[in-house]
């Protein structure tokens, strides 16, 4: 449970502050750069996650995966604790989430005005400064609905964990919700007690499913 | 020297110093860029690139980074292989599983979503609320529910339980982005040809069908992309390899022996992906925007 949450907000924590980066970095490099960049982004994105989770797995493989070889780690086995198969499931999670912020954040900064960030360069604020006081406020409801959206679909990951770590191996030491869920509901066939789990998932998104709900209600009651 | 062109050149002077530091700056800026870029595709590249390689590059413990010894042999073991039966099996029942459930979707979401845009009535929040809500439930809370009631009317293990399945994930998304678009298209058009004499169904068929043509194409695709990557659901609710959709099937993939076959693993790998990828490349403009279209205009 604890263990879900913290997974969560790594997870989602992660994706939203390297997806901003990103974005950031699509505003300062040149057109061909910003071309290929955003198309290599919506190639990920479009990556099936099954298909995904076997490709990190070929990566990561201990016997000749490529990314033993190119750190020089030899034969290190990636899955070997439950803190390194969890942190593979991230780096999956990450991956694959990326682009859809880059994407979002990117024409959420479309909106910041350009002679309002100028008119700060002038009178001398650092690119920090600037960020801080006249980006970030605009980008505030973006990032806001791609958080809660993050956090609502990480909190209830199940895909990537169940065949990333494998069947095998997963056991109580590294049970996210979802599998959990899974694993007391469907495996094991108590039904009473996998649904008690899906409630109390249920309930620890609820909150921010509201924030997200109430803010789609308005605007789409707005349009 | 007058005083006056003294400054003039001076100032020349610094503000080629400002380009010439911006050009190293950019410079700075597009190398990032590109390493990003090579960080987040060279896991696809790799899954293709393998897919192409022979065996003894693939298992050499130093990777050979390009496929120098291109072969199709891995494809063909995947396909047709003794070891991986069931291919086209999975292929035809993906195939049936997501046409009919979003032929049937696209059909109900666009009469809902022209209610919800066009008409007010009683429930009509409630009913929206209703929509967006059940999207956010998380999938796997929902696996026993679906299994206890799929397996009361005996649709477990048959695609016809999948395909309700799937109508229920792919029906709210649908309605909501229908509704965006048909929001987009002005009332009056529709008004002007029932003034000059069109029933309200020929002013649906003739003016409101052909404006939302596009909207429905990108909201099937994207139904499509979905269900056709949809793994949860299948695998709980589809127990015969006969009967298996195709991320099942590519899930089982590895799970067989001790030896994993990295190059056919990749080559199905690849296959799966390729209608998603092409599909998506299509839409991607377009379903960004019903994401996150009112974020970003609010």
């Amino acid at each position: 449970m604890l263990r879900t949450v913290v997974f969560t907000v790594a997870n989602v924590g992660l994706t939203m502050v390297l997806g901003t980066l990103i974005a950031l970095l699509l505003l300062r490099v040149s057109t061909f750069v910003r071309v290929l960049l955003t198309a290599g982004l919506v190639l990920v994105w479009s990556v099936p996650v099954v298909v995904a989770v076997q490709v990190w797995y070929w990566l990561t493989n201990f016997q000749n995966g490529v990314v033993n070889y190119s750190l020089g780690l030899g034969q290190h086995d990636w899955y070997a604790t439950t803190f390194s198969q969890l942190a593979m499931v991230t780096a999956l999670i990450v991956w694959g989430g990326i682009p859809f912020v880059v994407v979002t954040v990117y024409a959420g900064l479309a909106q910041v005005p350009r002679e309002l960030v100028e008119a700060a360069e002038v009178d001398g604020a650092s690119s920090p400064r600037v960020f801080l006081d006249v980006t970030l406020p605009v980008l505030r409801p973006v990032l806001l609905i791609l958080t809660s959206l993050s956090i609502i679909w990480d909190f209830g990951v199940f895909t990537q964990p169940f065949l990333l770590i494998g069947q095998s191996k997963l056991h109580s030491a590294n049970y996210l919700m979802g599998v959990y869920l899974y694993e007391q509901g469907y495996a094991k066939s108590d039904f009473g007690r996998g649904a008690a789990i899906s409630l109390l998932m249920l309930l620890m998104v609820a909150a921010l499913s509201v924030v997200y709900v109430r803010k789609m209600v308005r605007l789409g009651d707005e349009r | 020297m007058s005083g006056r062109t003294w400054r003039l050149s001076n100032s020349l002077l610094l503000s080629r110093r400002a380009i010439a530091g911006r050009r190293v700056r950019r410079t700075a800026w597009n190398l990032v860029g590109i390493a990003v870029f090579v960080l987040m595709v060279f896991p696809v590249y790799w899954m293709v690139s393998t897919a192409f390689k022979s065996d003894s590059d693939i298992n050499s413990i130093k990777p050979s980074w390009i496929p120098l010894h291109a072969t199709l042999d891995h494809f063909r073991a995947a396909v047709s292989g003794d070891d991986h039966p069931y291919f086209w099996n999975s292929v035809r029942n993906s195939l049936i599983v997501v046409g009919v459930s979003v032929g049937l979707s696209l059909v109900l979401a666009f009469l809902a979503a022209v209610a919800l845009a066009k008409f007010r009535f009683t429930g009509r929040k409630l009913f929206i609320v209703l929509v967006i809500g059940i999207q956010m439930l998380p999938q796997a809370g929902l696996i026993i529910p679906l299994y206890v009631v799929l397996a009361r009317y005996h649709e477990v293990n048959r695609l016809t339980g999948v395909i309700l399945t799937y109508m229920t994930c792919v029906l709210p998304f649908s309605i909501w982005t229908l509704r965006g678009f048909i929001i987009g298209i002005p009332r009056d058009l529709e008004e002007a040809a029932m003034v000059d004499g069109s029933t309200r169904l020929g002013a649906f068929v003739r003016i409101l069908l052909p404006l939302v043509a596009p909207g429905l194409v990108a909201t099937s695709i994207f139904a499509f992309i979905t269900s056709w990557n949809e793994f949860i659901f299948a695998n709980v609710l589809l127990q015969d390899q006969q009967r298996q959709t195709l991320t099942v099937w590519l899930s089982a993939f590895s799970g067989t022996g001790r030896h994993t076959d990295w190059g056919a693993l990749m080559a199905a790998s690849t296959l799966t992906a390729i209608p998603v990828v092409g599909f998506f490349l299509l839409v991607q403009r377009k379903i960004a925007f019903g994401l996150t279209a009112g974020a970003v205009k609010g």
